[in-house]
């Protein structure tokens, strides 16, 4: 049973509504499909973008908001039906194999926008060969090491530069009785692909060989590198003792009590989710790039980005097309990101609020961010399936090279269950 | 005191070694340590003073290189070019990362040209404070951090670039490498840190994160506040020192040197187990051979002590273990049950293993716990509380008895427990023995019974001599004071006979007191054996119903004989102990049960396999008076009357009952009673008898008769005839009413499948047997014999029957022998038998005649009588002649041989004889009649006239030739009875005998 939650109409629209008997033009003006998760939809930059566009455009946008968990399935189910809306807003991660994307969507390399967009946030929306699948209209974030440095000073210590130096800084830490990564066994699912990140956006070729099923993560040295380097952590106790029963929520209290130093995150998070009002403050913390020993001198992730695709089969495909072009004008995507702590998508991007921890570290940043490819690019690759190998490896249950297989097989079994050609 | 000294030297003086050992290993320990730390950190100190000299002599060997280059680079003829190329060459040569001039205003040139973004902010402060040479660490643009070495220099220009001073840099990580150390096994580190503890340099492999090494020691090692106080003040001063602290789970030697230019310090941090590993491996040896030789040595001393002990220990193992076997075996062979408690610990120590024996309780089972035997008591806890056993004084002890029962068995046996309190080797301890006193028990109890017992015989014997004594004086009194009586009114003959009749019942009670006093004393004296014979159940029943029908009829009570099942007509046992046993029943069931009541005797034969025995069940079921239920235990005691204000009123011994009993018991039998006051009594005899080969008269009576009707209301008595008659082919059909059977006999004689016989019952509802056989022969007329089955005494009716065409008469129950012999001879020729039955009776006729007939049956009739006692003889000559019957007197046996031998054929009809005697006895004289010559030797009835009236008197009588027994004192009733039975039975013999002569 798919819950439809149609529409959030808005007020000031509503007379031309009245005229318009679902989509299409009518009396020149036109309504426009757009599905999302509830969740994302309902974003205060999300609306106030529709508002703008409904008010200088007099189109009208019809919302179809599906509830989170059934997103994915109704949409694809929309699309194979030939009922796929205008424009799809998704996260370009491995759920979009659900759709046909080739046939589904209109490329936008060519659209007058594109140089706008951030170098990260642009690569974020490309295919494998360099489609631009979206425009990417979401808070975005840098994600790498936060520490605080209250401690390291406190303590004598410096961030680390290089990989050698994480570990010093680890050894030191744990020595001084502190844990000193936050890593959240209990579904640390965002947390691998930072460390793949560098493996794949530094070597695409290794991402091809991948994709095209003629390696597997344990044809490359560096995963298990990766994988090596977890365990080693691990039995150092540089995750500290109750690692396995560290959840989600239990990040803001580590980090803000100072019983633990560091973890993998990004800088939005600071502002949604941790607590503030604990023995350290937002301001407490640094950022120094994240280090899983397949990168010497650490890497960034840039945003993991909600872009927003048209329909390539929509009516109104132009009208659709200007939506876009509408939405990526700096004097409307400012206003709707102002007051938005995010770090730039747009270029010209200047009302939205860049966290102090980014800026103080823009150097480094700039010289190891890679985007986000691992989630996006690596067929059937699924961030649970990887807890899960960890797990096993976390619990003595596989060693390295075991747990190395296992996210190989899991990766095959996700490729199984969405048919992928060629695996 | 001695003792115990001798006995635990071996163990003292272990102790003694074992404490001077650790003592010694302490010592030298410490020693060691103490001298392998002195050793140790000389060690450290003489390596990294090696280094710390040689970074010394990097540190001036470089500020000796600028300021030598110096006047080179001043020179105004030197070209930037040469310049360059000198020092490209010294770079290569030396190895220094970068040589560059400084300006005052902190600007940087290399001699390939200007670097911008290079701050050198740091080294110009140096410079300008005016130190001379200085060193600094800076960071460049990537990050990577550098040490620089810089000199002041004449103000000169490299180009257009005016400096002032002139320096050269390395990379952190190749002085890192200078300052590496191969010692350690590379596990060491080294820093080059400012007095303020901040770190210039570092040998960390790949970088550093320390910035502050004495912020780390003050937030991560264990140093306390005073000792980092120390620290930072020998570091402010440039002092050398070194100290040991723990930094997480590991501890450190760290050793400071002052590298001999400003503040700098060389600071080394080496793992102490690095640094004292070769001594700690020296120091591990020593101790393991230490302690080896002092195991050895301990060994040496101890061995041939343990070696004793050990063999001391095995002996005392062994003689204890013998002793254990030896205990075990003889507790196994012994009725006593061995326990040794630990109350204090509530433990079982020992427990000897014929318990399972004796009492079925595995001995593991009572060791865990001693509670298991608390199964084994009957009626009470074996397990005697604790306090209990505490007022057990010390060294003494205490006994209960108790009965237990074999958990295996269920043998019931006593035991004697006896609870011994014993100190053992100061313990305390409780020992109990079980001793089986069951043969004691039950030799005590047995001489209670016997004692109770005899107490009870006793009691008996003077209750029997008061019984006695009553009941023979009270009839004696009767008899006494009427024939005084007699005497005095002998002219007033109402009042003789009035005398004479209670002087005749008072001497018959007193008679039948007599008999049963000796019945039941030659019982209970053993002598009492059975006189086993074969006898026919019908003619016993028959007896029976001949003597308690009239006495029924005298109290208006019914009497039935009922018969289940098919009995045997003839068995082997004593027929006269079961006719007394069954009298007795039925006698105390007339006598106990009202007028007007009713009394069942029911025979059946209960299932048998065996073809060669049965076992009779005779029921007396009486709906009389009743017993309570406590009399009930009593009934078969002797003189055991209830008392109650009807029995009271019935005259008795007590000892019938006691009699029945013993009587069925010698015959291995079983009675049984049932009573309720007011309800009635139901006495029940089980006997089991040889089954004698039967007589066949199954197949005589198939070829006279082949259909045949019966007549009883009494379905069970129709279906009882039927089932008898099986054997015999006769086709039996019955009816339960004289309609009926009227009309069953027209029909099948209309049909021409007549009846034989028909056998109707007298009392019938409707028309009763009589009647019936009226309306038969009226309807089918004489051919057919009708016989009448009767439990009631047909004198009365006789007559009338036979008028209506009654051919004979039969007692029930019905029997096949009895009735073959009533029809034989009315098939033999029915009309002259009928004429013939009415003069000399059939067989069952005959026995039923009284009074009158016998009087006919006497009369006439010429006795011998053979009698020694006068007075006796005159009585019976008298009472012959008051029946019409005359005799001649022989004073002998001898006499009375004599006399027989010399009558002729027909001159007496009956003997009766005497049997003590003198000359000879009656046994004597009738074996000698018997084998006399004379005619009628062998069938002259000889009946024995005697005051011997036990049963052996009775088969010797037989066993003589003698054809009957009368006990004297003479009862006319017997008398008449026994002769005419004997009368008739000559006369029928005669008869047959004449029969077959013709």
């Amino acid at each position: 049973m798919r819950k439809r939650c149609l529409g959030i109409l808005l007020a000031f629209v509503a007379l031309l509504s009245l005229t318009a008997c679902g989509t299409g033009e009518t009396a020149g003006r036109v309504t426009l499909t757009i599905t999302g998760k509830k969740s994302d939809l309902e974003k205060s930059y999300m609306t106030s973008i529709f508002e703008q566009y409904e008010e200088a455009t007099g189109n009208r946008l019809e919302i179809i908001a599906y509830e989170d968990e059934e997103f994915e399935e109704c949409a694809a189910e929309d699309f194979a039906n030939g009922k796929g809306p205008d424009v799809l807003m998704h996260f370009h991660n491995a759920d979009l194999s659900r759709f046909d994307v080739a046939r589904y969507f209109y490329y936008l390399n060519g659209e007058s926008w594109v140089e706008e967009l951030t170098e990260g946030a642009r690569s974020y929306c490309q295919d494998r060969e360099g489609n631009l699948l979206g425009l990417p209209f979401w808070e975005n974030s840098v994600s790498g090491c936060y520490y605080n440095k209250t401690i390291l000073d406190s303590l004598g210590l410096k961030p680390a530069s290089t990989q050698a130096e994480f570990d010093m800084l680890c050894q030191a830490l744990t020595e001084a009785g502190y844990t000193p990564i936050c890593w959240p066994g209990d579904g640390c699912s965002w947390m691998v692909q930072f460390g793949l990140d560098p493996v794949f956006a530094d070597d695409s070729r290794l991402l091809e060989e991948l994709n095209e099923n003629e390696i597997g993560y344990a044809e490359i040295p560096q995963v298990t590198d990766m994988v090596q380097w977890l365990a080693d952590a691990a039995g150092s106790g540089w995750f500290g003792e109750d690692y396995l029963k560290v959840g989600w929520s239990d990040i803001s209290p580590a980090l803000g009590s100072g019983e633990a130093v560091m973890t993998f995150i990004w800088d939005t998070w600071f502002y949604t989710d941790f607590e503030p009002g604990q023995t350290y403050g937002r301001e407490d913390f640094a950022v120094m790039p994240i280090f899983m020993n397949t990168a010497e001198e650490g890497t960034y992730e840039g945003g993991n980005l909600n872009m927003m695709m048209v329909n390539k089969d929509s009516e109104n495909l132009e009208a659709a097309l200007d939506f876009l072009e509408f939405c990526a004008k700096p004097e409307h995507y400012n206003e709707a990101f102002a007051g938005i702590s995010t770090v730039n998508c747009f270029k010209n991007q200047t009302t939205n609020i860049q966290s102090q921890m980014v800026l103080d570290a823009r150097s480094s940043i700039q010289e190891r961010e890679r985007v986000s490819v691992v989630a996006s690019k690596v067929v059937g690759y699924n961030a649970e399936d990887m807890v899960r190998a960890l797990e096993e490896l976390f619990r003595g249950k596989t060693d390295v090279a075991g747990c190395v297989r296992l996210m190989d097989q899991y990766r095959l079994e996700e490729t199984d269950r969405y048919g992928t050609d060629g695996f | 005191m001695k003792e115990k000294l001798r006995k635990f030297w071996p163990a003292v003086l272990l102790c003694v070694i074992g404490a001077a050992a650790v003592l010694i290993g302490a010592v030298y320990f410490e020693f060691i340590s103490q001298k392998i730390y002195e050793d140790s950190t000389d060690h450290l100190e003489e390596i990294y003073g090696q280094v710390n000299r040689s970074f010394t002599a990097f540190m001036e060997r470089n500020w000796g290189l600028l300021e030598s280059w110096e006047s080179l680079l001043s020179k105004e003829e030197s070209e930037e070019g040469e310049i360059a190329d000198f020092i490209a060459g010294e770079q290569e040569y030396w190895g220094f990362s970068e040589f560059y001039f400084l300006a005052g205003d902190g600007s940087v040139m290399t001699p390939d040209g200007l670097r911008d973004g290079v701050d050198m902010e740091e080294v110009r402060a140096a410079l300008a404070a005016g130190e001379g040479p200085v060193m600094v660490g800076e960071s460049l643009p990537d990050g990577k951090g550098v040490t620089v070495f810089a000199v002041p220099a004449q103000p000169g220009k490299y180009g257009n670039f005016a400096y002032e001073a002139v320096a050269v840099s390395y990379t952190n990580e190749d002085i890192a490498n200078s300052l590496k150390v191969d010692a350690f096994s590379g596990k060491s580190k080294c820093f080059v840190i400012h007095s303020d503890g901040s770190v210039l340099l570092s040998t960390q492999t790949g970088g550093s994160v320390f910035g502050n090494y004495l912020s780390y020691l003050t937030a991560a090692s264990n140093l306390e506040e005073e000792e980092l106080a120390g620290i930072r003040k020998d570091w402010e001063s440039g002092t050398t020192g070194l100290f040991q602290c723990k930094i997480g789970d590991v501890n450190y030697c760290i050793l400071y040197q002052p590298v001999g230019y400003q503040g700098y310090m060389l600071l080394s941090v080496v793992p102490q187990s690095v640094v004292s590993a070769g001594f700690l491996s020296v120091q591990k040896t020593t101790m393991l051979v230490l302690v080896v030789i002092f195991l050895l040595v301990g060994i040496l001393v101890l061995m041939p002590i343990l070696l004793r002990n050990r063999k001391q220990y095995r002996r005392s193992r062994m003689e204890l273990q013998y002793r254990e076997s030896m205990f075990d075996v003889l507790s196994n062979n012994v009725d006593d049950i061995f326990i040794m408690l630990d109350i204090e610990e509530q433990r079982v120590d020992y427990i000897s293993p014929n318990v399972e024996r004796l009492l079925g309780i595995p001995q593991q089972e009572v060791k865990e716990n001693i509670r298991v035997m608390e199964k084994c008591a009957v009626n009470y806890n074996v397990v005697i509380p604790k306090a209990e056993l505490e007022e057990i004084p010390l060294n003494g002890s205490r006994y209960w008895e108790c009965e237990y029962m074999h958990q295996n068995t269920g043998e019931r046996r006593w035991y004697r427990m006896t609870m011994y309190h014993m100190n053992i080797q100061d313990l305390t301890k409780y020992i109990v023995v079980l001793s089986d006193r069951t043969q004691d028990q039950q030799m005590t109890t047995q001489l209670q019974e016997a004692l109770a017992a005899a107490k009870s015989a006793n009691e008996a014997k003077s209750n029997f001599l008061s019984n006695m004594s009553h009941d023979i004086r009270t009839p004696m009194n009767a008899i006494v004071g009427f024939s005084m009586l007699l005497e005095k009114d002998a002219e007033h003959p109402d009042k003789v006979r009035e005398y004479t009749r209670k002087i005749t019942a008072s001497s018959h009670h007193l008679l039948s007191l007599i008999n049963d006093v000796l019945d039941m004393s030659k019982i209970e004296s053993g002598k009492t054996s059975l006189n086993v014979e074969r006898f026919s159940l019908p003619v016993l029943l028959e007896e029976l119903s001949i003597i308690i029908t009239p006495q029924a009829k005298a109290k208006f009570q019914t009497f039935k004989i009922q018969v289940h099942g098919v009995l045997p007509e003839q068995v082997v046992g004593d027929k006269l102990r079961l006719n007394q046993i069954l009298l007795n029943l039925l006698s105390n069931a007339v006598k106990y049960t009202q007028e007007g009541g009713d009394i069942l005797f029911t025979v059946s034969a209960l299932i048998e396999d065996s073809q060669q025995y049965v076992k009779l069940r005779f029921e007396v079921r009486d709906n009389g008076i009743g017993m309570s239920e406590e009399f009930q235990k009593h009934v078969f005691m002797p003189f055991s009357r209830e008392v109650s204000s009807v029995t009271n009123k019935v005259q008795g011994t007590g000892l019938g009952m006691a009699i029945t009993k013993n009587l069925v018991d010698l015959m291995g039998g079983i009675i049984q009673v049932e009573s309720k006051p007011g309800e009635g009594s139901t006495f029940t005899v089980e006997l089991s008898f040889v089954l004698p080969e039967q007589e066949k008269v199954e197949a005589l009576i198939g070829q006279k008769i082949a259909r045949m009707l019966i007549a009883d209301d009494e379905e069970d008595v129709c279906m009882a005839v039927k089932a008898m008659m099986h054997d015999t082919g006769v086709d039996v059909f019955y009816v339960t009413n004289g309609e009926d059977a009227v009309r069953a006999a027209v029909s099948a004689e209309r049909r021409g499948e007549g009846f034989q016989v028909i056998l109707l019952d007298w009392k019938m509802p409707g028309l009763n047997g009589v009647e019936t056989a009226r309306r038969i022969r009226e309807e089918i007329g004489e051919h057919v014999p009708i016989l009448v089955l009767t439990s009631h005494d047909w004198s009365e009716i006789e007559d009338e029957a036979r008028a209506a065409g009654i051919s004979a008469f039969m007692s029930k129950p019905f029997f096949v022998s009895t009735f073959w012999q009533t029809i034989k001879p009315l098939f033999a020729d029915l009309t002259a038998q009928q004429a013939k039955t009415q003069q000399t009776g059939d067989g069952s006729g005959a026995l039923t005649e009284n009074g009158a007939g016998e009087m006919r049956v006497m009369e006439g009739r010429h006795f011998l009588v053979a009698e020694d006692n006068e007075l006796n003889a005159e009585i019976l000559t008298e009472m012959l002649d008051l029946e019409g019957a005359s005799c001649d007197l022989a004073v002998n046996g001898a006499e009375a041989v004599e006399m027989f031998t010399a009558s002729a054929p027909g001159d007496y009809d009956m003997i009766l004889m005497d049997v003590q005697m003198p000359v000879m006895n009656g046994y004597e004289a009738t074996r000698r009649i018997r084998s006399s010559g004379h005619p009628l030797a062998a069938r002259i009835p000889i009946v024995a006239m005697t005051a011997n009236t036990f049963a052996e008197d009775v088969r010797n009588a037989l066993d003589a030739g003698m054809d009957g027994h009368l006990a004297k004192p003479i009862d006319m009733e017997a008398v008449r009875k026994m002769i005419g039975d004997l009368l008739n039975r000559t006369a029928s013999e005669n008869t047959q005998e004449e029969g077959a002569q013709s």
